[in-house]
């Protein structure tokens, strides 16, 4: 147990303003930046929270190697949020105040993201969302802390909607997990297709297994009893792969359904499925390795697969450009004080493996496009499905407009 | 003698509790604060299981009651945080006294089925109701901002949010402490080492047990309306069968002879948590380890060891 600490007094006591002046410009240069990561690391989606550590740890290496951030060398210490808010709240708090980190970044949760990102400002911590896609966050629960690099549900359900609109099905259903994500994502491709396509049928009957839940057969057949056109599928992680056999044993595949897997290429998923995944189903991707043509995302590609021999996944993808974001900002800060640095990301135009991506000033979300596509042939040397069909929308295009998000910044 | 070195003792930790904010390193304002909450929590239950000698297996439903009680009344309500605690605690007592009003008239191990049956009730209504307690995700983003009395307390401040808990389980737990040195408090420690002489004496057994179920129940949601502003969010976890293993862990762990035992209990197990999940994931299987040597040689928890090895010195 740490006892008496000069150090801590700085964050608590009355004392702070003073000590921190006098102690701040000498201390600043030799110690390391260090950032903290709060991600699923056990249970059912504990790969992507390893996919999002190896995302980390590559940037902090390539930073470290030409010369770290601001002349200063770059830390990271992992948290794991088990998928659950209170526990996410806690190690947030725990980053901030006994490991001292400089800033934040992680969620693999909406119903995470949901609870923990009300406290962050008392942290005054820069906090950088790599996964979590619930809208609340960069909607009514938003503030000046708070970004997000990856993409959320409106911004693909609106080009799920646009896909589902060119098909012919009428009758859509969902089989989601029985949390915000499940029900938000429903919600939202629900709205933004019958704006597109009025005639279609959302059905009464929807499916909504819990998260974790091992057994999705009874869900699987009642979404084949009701026998709808088209269902979107918003189940992630570990569940999706359970998911995916079992309803390939029960012929759900078979069935002529419009299939959209609203998170369905993760490579996570994919890796751990092999050609199980059925051919020809449309799957979403915050992030799709093959699908950007530039320079950064080759280099990042390469770099990546040959460190761990796997694609990146979109939560590697944003793990990794959330440190290059932070490095932008707090270089244009020229500080790595919390406020400041928060302040620069706000509305900061960078370069990332997907493209050129903006902040948005109204509400700290990115302004990025989710990846479709349909599953291929399998790839010859990744050993996961291919994508074809590859459909990538314009950010700002593809957004809630800054009025519709519930967030004033 | 040995009574005013252990009244020294007890009014130097409370002394030290006081002053945490000062000397201890910022982090430690929150273990303290969950240490406190659950320390309460555990009381509560000890009074139903180490007075009155009844396991209850679904002690988490009352936390769990309270701590939604408080989150939705500020969220929806916006009313001052103490009178929230009040609220809490009247509709944890009545939902503890609904669920003890059938599970008393039971005991033994068919008591502790039947409040574990009802604790995951609860807990499922908890989690599938998404209209009302939303769901799994439960009830998060609501303001912290005025608690009430008159008083100008910035309580969103962790320290403040820290003295604050401190007062309000200070005074809950002399409470208990009282009850449990009154009279009554004797009939509930007569009725667990011999129910059937308590009932020849002419009192009925089963309105003991419920009022002592129902103490436990409002303190515990005491404790829950605590820990929902501590932690931002009620959720079910809160109630699962999980959460209310804790206060039978921490009270064996303390000691369930004692009344202060639990609040030992509840520290140890906090404690031990925050520093072995640093060094490894696997924090179960040390406190089961830990667990399983208390149970084999120190039945009477670490303080109940210390105070009856010191007590009995030189004697």
């Amino acid at each position: 147990m740490k006892t008496f600490n000069p150090k801590n007094l700085m964050v608590s006591a009355m004392t702070a303003a003073t000590l921190s002046l006098g102690a701040g410009g000498v201390m600043a240069d030799d110690h390391p930046i260090h950032f903290g990561g709060i991600y699923i690391l056990s249970g059912s989606a504990a790969t992507y929270g390893e996919f999002a550590q190896e995302g980390i740890n590559l940037a902090i290496d390539e930073i470290n190697q030409s010369g770290g951030i601001l002349g200063r060398q770059v830390e990271v210490t992992f948290e794991d949020s088990q998928g659950k808010a209170a526990t996410a709240i806690q190690a947030a708090r725990k980053l901030a105040y006994q490991d001292n980190v400089d800033a934040l970044l992680g969620l693999d949760s909406s119903g995470v993201a949901q609870g923990m990102v009300p406290t962050v400002p008392e942290l005054q911590k820069p906090f950088i969302i790599t996964h979590a896609a619930t809208p609340d966050v960069t909607g009514n629960l938003c503030n000046e802390f708070t970004y997000r690099i990856s993409v959320n549900v409106p911004q693909n359900q609106k080009a799920a909607a646009r896909i589902a609109a060119k098909t012919d099905a009428k009758r859509w259903t969902t089989i989601g997990p029985d949390y915000a994500f499940g029900h938000q994502t429903w919600e939202y491709f629900g709205n933004y297709l019958k704006e597109l396509k009025p005639d279609v049928e959302l059905m009464e009957q929807t499916a909504f297994p819990r998260f974790g839940a091992e057994d999705f057969t009874p869900f699987i057949n009642g979404i084949m009893d009701a026998d709808p056109d088209g269902v979107i599928i918003s189940v992630w992680g570990g569940d999706l792969v359970n998911f995916v056999r079992q309803a390939t044993n029960l012929g759900f595949f078979d069935q002529g359904y419009e299939l959209m897997f609203t998170v369905g290429a993760a490579t996570e998923v994919l890796d751990a499925l092999g050609d199980r995944m059925p051919e020809g189903v449309w799957l979403s991707t915050r992030y799709w390795y093959d699908a950007y043509d530039n320079e950064l995302n080759q280099k990042f590609v390469k770099a990546y697969m040959d460190r761990y021999d796997h694609a990146p996944s979109y939560n590697a993808q944003g793990a990794y450009s959330a440190i290059y974001a932070y490095k932008q900002a707090m270089e244009a800060a020229g500080t790595t004080d919390g406020p400041a640095v928060a302040k620069a990301l706000s509305g900061m135009t960078m370069e990332a493996t997907n493209g050129t991506v903006t902040f948005r000033k109204a509400d700290n979300q990115a302004m990025v496009s989710p990846t479709w596509g349909k599953t291929g042939p399998m790839h010859p040397e990744h050993g996961i499905r291919t994508l074809t069909d590859i459909q990538v929308f314009d950010g700002e295009d593809i957004s809630r407009a800054p009025e519709e998000t519930g967030c004033s910044l | 003698m040995k009574q005013n070195i252990l009244l020294g003792v007890l009014l130097v930790a409370i002394a030290l509790l006081i002053a945490l904010p000062w000397y201890a390193p910022f982090f430690y304002i929150f273990i303290f604060t969950e240490i406190l909450i659950l320390g309460l929590f555990a009381v509560s239950f000890n009074l139903i299981f180490g007075y009155t000698g009844m396991l209850s297996f679904g002690h988490a439903a009352y936390f769990g009651m309270g701590a939604y009680t408080t989150a939705m009344l500020l969220l929806h309500q916006d009313w001052p945080f103490v009178y929230t605690l009040f609220a809490a605690m009247a509709l944890s007592g009545l939902l503890a006294l609904v669920i003890g009003f059938l599970c008393v008239r039971l005991s033994e191990v068919y008591f502790a089925m039947l409040t574990l049956a009802f604790g995951m009730m609860v807990f499922t209504i908890a989690h599938s109701w998404r209209d009302v307690t939303n769901g799994s995700d439960g009830i998060a983003g609501f303001r912290i901002k005025e608690f009430g009395l008159g008083l100008d307390l910035t309580i969103g401040n962790p320290a403040v949010y820290y003295h604050v808990t401190l007062v309000v389980v200070g005074i809950a737990a002399l409470i208990l402490y009282i009850i449990s040195r009154s009279s009554f408090g004797m009939i509930l420690k007569a009725i667990r080492q011999n129910p059937e002489r308590v009932s020849f004496c002419g009192l009925n057994i089963r309105s003991y047990r419920l009022a002592s179920f129902t103490i436990g129940g409002i303190f515990a949601g005491l404790a829950g309306a605590l820990i929902a502003p501590f932690l931002r969010v009620a959720s079910p976890e809160l109630m699962h069968w999980s959460m209310s293993a804790e206060p039978v862990l921490m009270s064996i762990l303390g000691g369930t002879g004692y009344f202060l035992g639990p609040f030992v209990g509840a520290a140890m197990f906090v404690l031990l948590e925050t520093w072995i999940t640093s060094f490894t994931e696997s924090w179960m299987l040390f406190l089961g380890i830990v667990l399983a040597l208390m149970v084999m040689f120190f039945r009477k928890g670490v303080l109940g060891t210390f105070l009856d090895w010191w007590m009995n010195k030189n004697d």
